[in-house]
C-alpha cells in the first residue's frame, strides 16, 4: 500500500528529478509510484506514493502529505478530511509552522495570516521554533514571472497551488556532499573538471553502490570518479593522456585522501582499447571529449604532420629513433563518431 | 597501480594480435602491498568475471600462492580474503607487461600501465 509524500525539489537541473527518484529507490530497493500522466519536471513540488515513512527518510527534503490545492478553503477541507494523518500530534507534541512561497516573497503578516487560519487544527503542545517534535510545512507555488516587471503586492494569494504536509528527517542528505566534492576546494583539477552536483547526479544514475565495478573511459581529472567510488564502487578509469590522471609529483595526493578514493587508471586510446572480451564493467559513466577546451583526439598522426625528410608513416623505426621517448601522436577525432 | 583486477580484463590489442593474447606477461616488477577494505559483496559480484587461470598463475608468477587452482565451489571467509588480497591489494608499480603472442611490450611506469600503440600498430 502507498502513503502520499510530498517532495520539495531542489532548484537545479530538474531534468535529472525523475531518474534521480527512480535510482535512489533501486538503490535502497523500494517501490515509488510516480503521478500518473504527463509529469511537469520543472514544477517544484510533486505527490509521490511511498510504502512506508523509513523509504521516505531515504530521499530528502520530502513531507508526509495532508493537503493541497488551488485555494486555501481547499487545502482546509482536505486537511480537516485527513484528520486522521496528524490528529496523534494534537497533544504534547512541540510543533513549527512555517509557510513559504515558491517564485514569490510572502510578507510576514501574511505568513501569520496563513498560519492563523490553521487554529482550527487545536495542536496543544508548544510552539518550539529551535527544536521542535514536529515540522508543519505550507507552500505556495506562484507562477514564474521572469523577466517582468510587477508591484510588490501582485499576486499576493494568486498561487498556482498551495501544499501542506509534515517534514520527515532524512537519514542523511547528499546534498552536503556537492560541497564536499566541489572542484574549488581540490588541490587538483583541469580546465574541463565536471562541476560536483552533475557528477553526483550521474553517478547516482550508474546505481554506483559497494559491489559494482564502474568504469569512465575519459577519466581526465578523474571527477566522474570520485562520487562513484564516494558510494562504494570500485572505478576503473582511462585516458589518452596519462598526465592528468597522474598529476604532477603530490598534487593529487591530499584529495584521494579526502575522498578515500582508490581508482585503477590506465592509459590508452578508447578507440583502440586493450579490453578482454566478456561483460565486464557494471556501468560506464563519463563525461566525454566534445567543443574546444577538451576536443576529442585518437591515436594516429594527421597526414600533413609527417615531418620533412620522412617519406611514410611506414619509416616507422627512423621515428621511433627520432622521437624518444616516443610518444605516439594523436589526431582530432568527431565525437559523433565514437557515439553509438 | 596496476592491480591484478585491472590485469585479469587487460588483453593485448596491437593490430593483428587477436589469439594467444591473454594474459599479459609481468616481468622486471617492483612491487606493493597496500591495504584496501575488505567487501565480500564485491567479490561475489567479479568472481563470475574472472580468469581464474590467468589470475592464479599470474598471482603465483609475483610470488602469491594462496589461490587455489582450480575455482572453489564454496565461497568461505578465508578463501574471499585471500581473493581480496590478490585482485586489490597487490600493486604493480613499476615493470612490462608482454603480450605472451606478439610480443608487445606495455610499460607500466608510476603504477599507470601505458597501453598506448605506436602509430604503426594501430589497425
Amino acid at each position: 500500500m502507498f502513503f502520499k509524500y510530498l517532495i520539495v525539489f531542489a532548484q537545479a537541473h530538474h531534468e535529472f528529478r525523475i531518474p534521480e527518484l527512480q535510482s535512489v529507490a533501486k538503490i535502497h530497493g523500494f517501490d515509488i509510484s510516480l503521478p500518473e500522466g504527463e509529469i511537469e519536471t520543472d514544477r517544484p513540488f510533486m505527490i509521490v506514493g511511498l510504502q512506508s515513512e523509513n523509504h521516505a527518510r531515504q530521499l530528502a527534503a520530502i513531507y508526509e502529505f495532508y493537503a493541497q490545492g488551488s485555494t486555501y478553503e481547499e487545502v482546509h477541507v482536505q486537511n480537516r478530511a485527513n484528520q486522521a494523518l496528524w490528529s496523534r500530534y494534537k497533544l504534547n507534541t512541540s510543533f513549527k509552522f512555517f509557510v513559504t512561497a515558491f517564485n514569490h516573497k510572502l510578507p510576514q503578516t501574511q505568513q501569520r495570516q496563513v498560519v492563523e487560519s490553521f487554529s482550527y487544527t487545536d495542536f496543544m503542545g508548544k510552539i518550539d521554533m529551535k527544536n521542535p517534535d514536529i515540522v508543519l510545512g505550507c507552500f505556495e507555488e506562484y507562477v514564474e514571472k521572469k523577466g517582468m516587471i510587477r508591484d510588490r503586492h501582485d499576486d499576493h494569494g494568486q498561487f498556482r497551488q498551495v501544499y501542506l504536509g509534515r517534514w520527515i528527517e532524512e537519514l542523511g542528505s547528499a546534498r552536503v556532499l556537492i560541497k564536499t566534492f566541489d572542484v574549488k576546494k581540490r588541490n587538483y583539477f583541469g580546465n574541463t573538471s565536471m562541476e560536483s552536483e552533475v557528477s553526483l547526479l550521474m553517478a547516482n544514475q550508474t546505481l554506483a553502490s559497494p559491489g559494482k565495478l564502474i568504469y569512465d573511459p575519459f577519466l581526465g581529472t578523474e571527477t566522474m570518479a570520485y562520487p562513484a567510488a564516494y558510494f562504494g564502487a570500485q572505478v576503473l578509469g582511462s585516458d589518452i593522456d596519462g598526465r592528468q590522471m597522474q598529476g604532477k609529483g603530490s598534487d593529487r595526493a591530499p584529495d584521494l585522501i579526502l575522498y578515500n578514493y582508490t581508482g585503477h587508471l590506465l592509459t590508452f586510446d578508447i578507440t583502440h582499447n586493450p579490453w578482454r572480451c566478456g561483460g565486464l564493467f557494471d556501468a560506464i559513466v563519463t563525461d566525454p571529449p566534445y567543443g574546444v577546451r577538451a576536443s576529442a583526439k585518437r591515436l594516429g598522426r594527421k597526414k600533413d604532420s609527417v615531418p620533412k625528410g620522412w617519406r611514410c608513416i611506414s619509416n616507422i623505426e627512423a621515428i621511433l629513433a627520432h622521437d624518444s621517448p616516443y610518444i605516439p601522436p594523436t589526431k582530432p577525432y568527431e565525437l559523433s563518431n565514437l557515439a553509438v | 597501480m596496476v592491480r591484478l583486477i585491472t590485469h585479469n580484463l587487460l588483453a593485448c590489442h596491437a593490430k593483428g594480435c587477436t589469439s594467444n593474447n591473454f594474459p599479459l606477461a609481468f616481468s622486471n616488477v617492483q612491487i606493493e602491498i597496500r591495504e584496501a577494505e575488505f567487501n565480500p559483496e564485491f567479490l561475489k559480484n567479479f568472481i563470475p568475471k574472472v580468469e581464474w587461470n590467468a589470475l592464479v598463475d599470474t598471482a603465483r608468477q609475483l610470488g602469491d600462492t594462496s589461490l587455489p587452482l582450480e575455482q572453489p565451489e564454496m565461497l568461505d571467509e578465508e578463501f574471499l580474503k585471500s581473493l581480496h588480497h590478490v585482485l586489490l591489494e597487490i600493486h604493480v608499480e613499476e615493470g612490462v607487461m608482454t603480450c605472451p603472442n606478439c610480443k608487445h611490450e606495455y610499460p607500466i611506469s608510476n603504477g599507470i600501465p601505458n597501453m598506448l600503440l605506436a602509430e604503426h600498430e594501430i589497425g
